[in-house]
């Protein structure tokens, strides 16, 4: 196998990857424009890539608050550095239904997220990498934790 | 000359798949039966010099039929059409006299090489007729003909026999008709869905077998649209008869949801152990170990099996393992506020030989059903 076959096979198996990781992916530009959305992301919205290419994040999802993700992502582009929120700080960032819709008791789905700086050639920050993580099993357990004993968590 | 066919399946939409796969230029004259019993009066009527057979048949299933072909020297020469696609369904069907397998869904160029590669249907050389007159000229006749085998079950409504491939009526069934609610299932969707849950079955049933080495009992899958309460006393029913474990699994596709259940009888450990060479220690753990297997190739090829069919992508949840710390219909009463009701297909494997009994439900989500209802008229159109 030549280098370069080989090379565009990894570069084909990443993608593979990428696209269908049980964890959500969103690359946005300074704008908040959607650039690339993965296969959880697209099953769980029900928003195919095409519909979400080039849209403002904020109109698509409109169960984000604009004005609380924008500091975020903010402190993200200046200070190139990553940004977490936890699901007992805002318990969902996407409002998307509980993967186990049947046996899970959830609501929805209860998600941690990572706001990742990703860097231009130039080392500027001119995007942005959002990782959605369900944690809905760790949300459940805790509360349900909470509730049988509340002390033995603090 | 013409050639008088028989296509002999429990699915209206199979039989409509197969009807539509024929070669374009041959001159037939079908006739349609929706079960063994019905296939084997049709060819003794002389209606089936060529046979399409399935083989997940209620009354009387493709094996048998092939049995009484042989035994009573009727003179049909049989193709099977089936969702089963373990290789030794294909040799028992091929002993017992059949000319070749074709896999569901069925397709029309695989169709055509193997009637033309037995010699059923030859190229014709001249084309006197043009191929649309001939093909209109062929159904009516097979509407007739379906009228006649099938009117044992209800009077054809006359009127449709215009549209002959839709005259069929729906293959008779156990299950309750489902309640008159804002989301119903026509008959013609369930016989759909039924249909789909069939092949999905088949490739998962195929795997099964692939790594137990064994043969594996196909059921005719169980499609219904049901009450949350019902499912909780079908899932009581299985916990107070014997002990199980189970494994469950989400599911989800742009508008599409639900989860996958994989139930196993505690008493079968032992022997599906033994099966796959695992040493069988009586822990928690080998047990685990057995159940996450089965689970990963029953759903995952079930799963795919759907989304190949309907031309949808799953991503799968993490498997979570019931029963061992709750009791399943616990989990499900939890939820009673959430959802009313589900699409629930259910597939009980079992296995030749051994006391080896394994459920397989997948439940689909009430709100799934628009979009997957949909997906379901782009495949019977």
């Amino acid at each position: 196998m030549s280098l370069e076959s080989s090379q565009l096979n990894e570069l084909h198996w990443l993608m593979e990857m990428l696209h269908n990781i049980d964890v959500g992916l969103v690359v946005l530009d300074r704008e908040y424009k959607i650039q690339i959305f993965n296969g959880f992301m697209e099953n769980h919205s029900g928003l195919l890539p095409r519909e979400v290419k080039g849209q403002c994040l904020f109109e698509l999802f409109k169960e984000i608050p604009q004005d609380w993700f924008v500091r975020k992502a903010d402190s993200v582009f200046l200070l190139k550095n990553k940004a977490f929120t936890i699901w007992e700080q805002r318990p969902y960032l996407f409002k998307f239904d509980s993967y186990r819709p049947v046996t899970g008791s959830a609501d929805f789905m209860y998600q941690n997220t990572t706001f990742l700086p990703l860097l231009s050639a130039t080392g500027e920050v001119s995007h942005l990498c959002l990782i959605v993580y369900d944690v809905t099993d760790n949300a459940m357990y805790k509360q349900s934790l909470e509730q049988v004993s509340p002390e033995s968590l603090t | 000359m013409t050639t008088k066919l028989l296509i002999c399946d429990d699915s209206n939409m199979a039989r409509k798949q197969v009807a539509r796969s024929l070669p374009d230029d041959w001159d037939v004259d079908i006739s349609f039966a929706n079960n063994g019993v019905e296939g084997i009066k049709a060819i003794k009527e002389g209606k089936g010099d060529v046979l399409l057979l399935d083989l997940n048949m209620p009354e009387m299933d493709g094996y048998q039929v092939l049995e009484t072909i042989l035994k009573e020297d009727l003179p049909t020469l049989t193709i099977v059409i089936s969702g089963d696609i373990q290789p030794e369904a294909h040799e028992r069907v091929t002993a017992l006299g059949a000319l070749d397998f074709i896999q569901k869904p069925v397709n029309k160029e695989k169709l055509t090489e193997v009637l033309l590669s037995y010699g059923v249907f030859t190229k014709p050389t001249s084309d006197t007729e043009s191929k649309a007159d001939k093909h209109l000229s062929a159904a009516p006749a097979a509407a007739e003909q379906l009228e006649k085998v099938v009117n044992t079950e209800k009077p054809v409504n006359t009127t449709k026999v215009i549209e002959p491939l839709h005259v069929a009526p729906v293959p008779v069934s156990n299950e309750q008709p489902p309640e008159e609610v804002e989301i119903t299932m026509s008959s013609d969707m369930r016989d759909c869905y039924q249909e789909i849950a069939n092949v999905a079955m088949g490739r998962a049933g195929d795997l099964l077998a692939r790594i137990l080495n064994v043969f594996v009992q196909l059921p005719i899958p169980n499609v219904n649209f049901i009450e949350v309460s019902e499912l909780r006393m079908a899932l009581k029913d299985i916990e107070s008869t014997e002990s199980t474990s189970g494994i469950c699994q989400g599911f989800i596709s742009a508008g599409i949801s639900g989860e996958a259940l994989l139930i196993l009888n505690d008493s079968s450990f032992k022997d599906v152990a033994s099966l796959m060479n695992y040493h069988y220690e009586e822990d928690k753990s080998t047990e685990l170990e057995l159940l996450m297997d089965l689970a990963n190739v029953l759903i995952g090829s079930c799963l795919k099996g759907v989304s190949e069919q309907l031309d949808i992508q799953f991503s799968q949840g993490h498997p979570e393992v019931l029963g061992q710390h709750r009791n399943i219909s616990d989990l499900i009463a939890n939820n009673a506020k959430k959802w009313k009701k589900t699409l629930a297909i259910e597939i009980s494997y079992s296995i030749e030989n051994y006391p080896i009994k394994c459920d397989l439900l997948l439940l689909f989500t009430e709100k799934s059903m628009q979009t997957l209802n949909n997906k379901l008229a782009y495949l019977i159109e």
